[in-house]
């Protein structure tokens, strides 16, 4: 994933004469999201799609609204991704909770998660088809820290705040979720 | 050490990346989003405004209400007797 340059956003720009003040917060904002949108956005959908998502733009979308409401309260330039990641996890886990709801009281019909998921493990190889299936059967936090620290490569730290949990429990989860995936891996064998 | 937890660690990194790189974002993304925010930005402060508007007009229609509800000797916000108290001048001279 592309990381996040500095962008010009939020650094305080004296208006010029003749112009207010609020249309250059506006300005910078949009500058900056579009900054942002350019960088990152690709990035987030992956994660979207990898933690299970099957409206990944949605919910990538989503966050950059989010962020664009939140725009004044953000500590900084430099938290924006952290947040987008955030709001990503949060978005992809409540949508995937809906998503189990909606399938228990509707019975036994396609599961959209299911199609696209098939659709997106199309193109993989199979034994990386089968580790992507198990990883998909793990629960919803193991296969977040999973993706954060295998696929992003995220610190402990990172992690656990893009989740919102203790450093604790992101080792927890990363352990139980490579101790399945393993078990998987050699009943194949 | 072959099929241990580093083995799945390595493998996963490698399903994970091709997974990933087989998603790519729809063209004008950044368009739809942008006009989306817009959109859902104008609609939050039109919803903001109305309820705002309410608000202010059901509390003027109260106030009218009883204010207009209240009898001459009745009033509704001071009730107590008023009283007006006269002092008179000590020596017996008054004001112009």
């Amino acid at each position: 994933m592309t990381e996040l340059s500095q962008p010009s956003a939020r650094t305080r720009v004296t208006p010029a004469p003749g112009t207010e003040p609020g249309a250059t917060v506006t300005d910078d904002r949009e500058a900056a999201l579009a900054l942002l949108f350019d960088l990152h956005y690709t990035g987030l959908l992956r994660l979207a799609v990898l933690l299970g998502a099957d409206d990944a733009e949605n919910i990538v979308a989503e966050a950059y609204y989010q962020l664009y409401r939140r725009w004044q309260r953000l500590r900084g330039p430099e938290a924006a991704l952290a947040y987008l990641r955030s709001v990503v996890c949060n978005l992809t886990r409540m949508r995937l909770r809906h998503l189990q709801v909606v399938r228990k009281h509707a019975g036994p019909a396609t599961d959209p998660v299911a199609v696209a998921s098939a659709e997106s493990i199309a193109m993989v190889q199979d034994d990386q088809r089968v580790l992507i299936e198990a990883l998909r059967r793990l629960p919803g936090r193991q296969r977040e820290a999973l993706v954060l620290r295998y696929w992003l490569g995220l610190r402990e730290s990172e992690i656990a705040t893009a989740m919102g949990i203790s450093v604790g429990a992101v080792k927890s989860h990363t352990a139980r979720g490579i101790a399945t995936l393993t078990k998987v891996m050699e009943v194949r064998r | 050490m072959i099929g241990g937890p580093a083995d799945t660690e390595e493998r996963l990194r490698e399903a994970l990346d091709a997974l990933a790189n087989g998603v790519h974002p729809a063209p004008h993304a950044y368009g739809r989003a942008r006009q989306e925010w817009h959109r859902r930005e104008r609609r939050r402060k039109l919803i903001l405004a109305i309820l705002i508007t309410v608000v202010f007009v059901v509390a003027d229609a109260i106030g009218l209400w009883a204010l207009n509800r209240t009898q001459v000797d009745s009033p509704v916000i001071f009730n107590w007797p008023t009283s007006v108290i006269q002092h008179k001048p000590a020596d017996g001279t008054g004001p112009p």
